[in-house]
């Protein structure tokens, strides 16, 4: 599976794009980049409620997680994954 | 007087007359100031079947209640007029300083009628007006210009003006003010020119005094709270600027790549991007009037070829010079987006313009002896060389310099124009976000992303997010986003400030500036009533039907999170209609007019 990270997803992880496994889904996903990255990760993805936070963006070969099926969303070798924060522009 | 000034400037150019005249209250209470305000005074003095170059249109300056306050990203002003480029009604809005000044001197806004028999600019300060002789400042570029009058006024004036595309007929040249700034769209510099107007330059010692100061104060402190804890409010925007959209809109499908020909997934697109500008060329960001949020870019081209130093670029020109035209050289796309602003014209359009070249180049619809070279997608040097020529009205940017649907229909092709109402969309493809499709063909000064901004809650999340590929709902939220667009850019702030701020704040501000104790929805109201006002207008000026372009509602994309997908406009539009209360033809009824009190 192919993972993308952008914008300040990039300083956190100290690279633009890793090739791993693919977890089964999106949560399991969220639980690798917190065991490989830490708590700043942990801080980035989810709010204190265990909410996952606005400031985790995650697509699925283009599609938000929240039009597939959320955390559970289910991920495949030869998908291509893209983490954002929060932003905008125009 | 609170919020506003309570005055405004008419400027008959063709007599060299100046006149100051009370502002019209009771429009600007129903109507607020800036892009609604300036609207109303053009459509109740503008014949909507005028040439837009001719002595009978007017071009207006216009402040909002907030410019020049201490309201969140404050600083706004527009410039209306029948537009050049589409034949609707024109109105651009623009930040910087130069609007805030205009209020300091005492005024609201200005109105130019007529034209002046040679090149004059506006001299203000304070209560000191004058029309002065510009026959020196002809032919100078905006940076010129506004250096210039500097030396001449002091270095605090404040300078509006426009570039040579203007006086050489190119249709989308821009009102710049503090060099980098633009009311870019639609060719309110075009007009300018027309009336032999090079500049404006602006001095004010006042102040703009509030109804309530210390309610808008509380409400002060509250917005800009909540716009620095905001994700992109507080550090998104400021630390990556707005062209940091490339990859999540790449990423998403949503990418308009080769004139819209190739999808929307632009393989070279991070090259482009927010986070590689901000790695290479970026000096530091910038911020204008009263903004905590300081999105603009200095950015520098060290060396190489197109070494220079300027400002941006941003989303929208960084798409319509990069994937558009199959470009991935930043510093390519810096220098063109470099000139545009030097010389004061729209790059979104004039980028679109040259992608759409390149379609009928590589068709060959364009013989290579009309361009001058072969011309294809993904080169680099083409687009800065194509943009000098338009800049500089030689060669074949004698042709670029009318848009994309007049070049595309010279050639026999205007279905390939990616336009709408003869203006260039920008950087969203209507088949991966439904509801910008629809933004796309219902705004109303053509193809334009900033009258409806669906890209936020489609792509980004804010303020909730929704599913870019489905058409439900999408009629009634865009009305939402287009009738509160309208009341922002009347209010005299920044469309950003919606990243982190809703009607809520929004209101309150405009409530204690002003004095009133209207509730948000009769505040939001005035949107509405500024968005069928403009309609009309368009109407009576006999502007095309809303559509987009065949290649949105036929050609499926082909890859990405949308592949397969055209925009399904059809679904949509006449919910919209019925949404706005307007018949199956989308011409408001009377009685929409009527329960509006236009």
């Amino acid at each position: 599976m192919l993972m993308k990270f952008f914008a300040t997803y990039r300083e956190l992880t100290g690279c633009k794009e890793l090739v791993i496994p693919a977890p089964p889904t999106a949560q399991a996903l969220f639980d690798e980049l917190i065991r490989r990255y830490g708590p700043a990760m942990q801080k980035k993805l989810f709010k204190s409620d265990g909410e996952l936070s606005e400031d985790a963006i995650l697509l699925v070969n283009g599609r938000h997680i929240s039009h597939i099926a959320g955390l559970d969303t289910p991920l495949s070798e030869g998908d291509t994954v893209s983490l954002f924060p929060m932003v905008a522009g125009g | 007087m609170n919020g506003w000034k309570g005055k405004i400037l008419r400027v008959d150019l063709e007599a060299g007359t100046i006149k100051k005249e009370a502002l019209h209250m009771k429009d600007a209470h129903d109507y607020v100031g800036g892009r609604g305000l300036g609207s109303k005074y053009l459509v109740d003095e503008v014949d909507p079947a005028v040439d837009p170059l001719s002595p009978e249109n007017k071009l207006i300056f216009m402040a909002g209640p907030l410019t020049g306050t201490a309201a969140a990203s404050g600083g706004r002003y527009e410039v209306i007029a029948k537009a050049p480029l589409t034949g609707t009604i024109g109105a651009a809005n623009s930040g910087g300083y130069f609007g805030p000044e205009l209020k300091y001197a005492g005024y609201d806004g200005i109105i130019f009628e007529k034209a002046s028999k040679k090149p004059v600019y506006l001299y203000i300060n304070d209560g000191a007006v004058e029309l002065r002789d510009a026959a020196g400042l002809w032919g100078k570029t905006v940076f010129e210009v506004t250096d210039t009058l500097q030396d001449e006024c002091g270095e605090s004036f404040k300078v509006a003006c426009i570039g040579p595309p203007a006086e050489n007929g190119c249709l989308f040249s821009g009102v710049m003010n503090d060099k980098h700034r633009a009311a870019g769209r639609g060719g309110m510099g075009t007009v300018m020119a027309s009336k032999n107007l090079k500049a404006v330059a602006v001095r004010g010692t006042g102040s703009v005094t509030v109804a309530r100061p210390e309610k808008f104060m509380d409400a002060i402190v509250d917005a800009r709270a909540k716009l620095k804890a905001h994700p992109v409010g507080g550090t998104g925007l400021g630390a990556l600027g707005t062209e940091v959209l490339v990859n999540i809109v790449n990423e998403s499908g949503g990418l308009p790549t080769r004139n819209y020909r190739d999808g929307a997934y632009f393989d070279e697109a991070d090259a482009t991007g927010g986070e590689t500008l901000a790695a290479t060329y970026l000096v530091r960001n910038k911020g204008c009037f009263g903004c905590s949020i300081c999105c603009g870019r200095v950015t520098k081209i060290p060396d190489g070829p197109y070494a220079s130093v300027g400002e941006g670029p941003e989303y929208e020109a960084g798409w319509a010079y990069g994937a558009d035209c199959g470009v991935s050289d930043l510093a390519a796309i810096c220098k063109a987006n470099f000139l545009c602003n030097e010389y004061g014209i729209d790059p979104i359009t004039l980028g679109a313009t040259i992608a759409c070249a390149m379609e009928l180049s590589e068709m060959g619809v364009i013989p290579e002896s009309d361009i001058g070279f072969p011309l294809r997608f993904g080169d680099a040097k083409a687009i800065v060389d194509l943009t000098e020529m338009t800049c500089k009205d030689e060669g074949f940017g004698k042709t670029l310099k009318l848009g994309s649907y007049r070049l595309a229909e010279k050639y026999g092709h205007p279905e390939l124009s990616m336009s709408v109402k003869k203006q260039e969309m920008p950087a969203y493809d209507g088949r991966a976000l439904q509801g910008m499709g629809l933004e796309y063909a219902t705004s109303n000064r053509g193809g334009c992303h900033v009258r409806g901004y669906l890209t936020s809650p489609e792509i980004l999340g804010v303020p909730v997010k929704v599913d870019p590929l489905v058409t439900e709902g999408k009629p009634a939220l865009l009305k939402l986003f287009q009738d509160l667009t309208a009341l922002i850019d009347s209010l005299g702030v920044c469309l950003f400030t919606t990243f982190g701020l809703g009607l809520p704040e929004l209101a309150a501000q405009y409530r204690e500036a002003v004095g009133t104790d209207e509730t948000d929805e009769e505040i939001l109201f005035k949107g509405e009533r500024i968005w069928n006002l403009e309609k009309q207008f368009n109407i009576a000026a006999g502007v095309e039907k809303d559509t987009l372009p065949p290649r949105l509602l036929t050609e499926k994309l082909p890859k990405g999170a949308a592949a397969g997908k055209v925009n399904q406009l059809g679904d949509m539009l006449g919910e919209y209609y019925d949404v706005r209360g307007w018949d199956k033809d989308g011409i408001p009824t009377a009685d929409k007019i009527e329960a509006l009190g236009i």
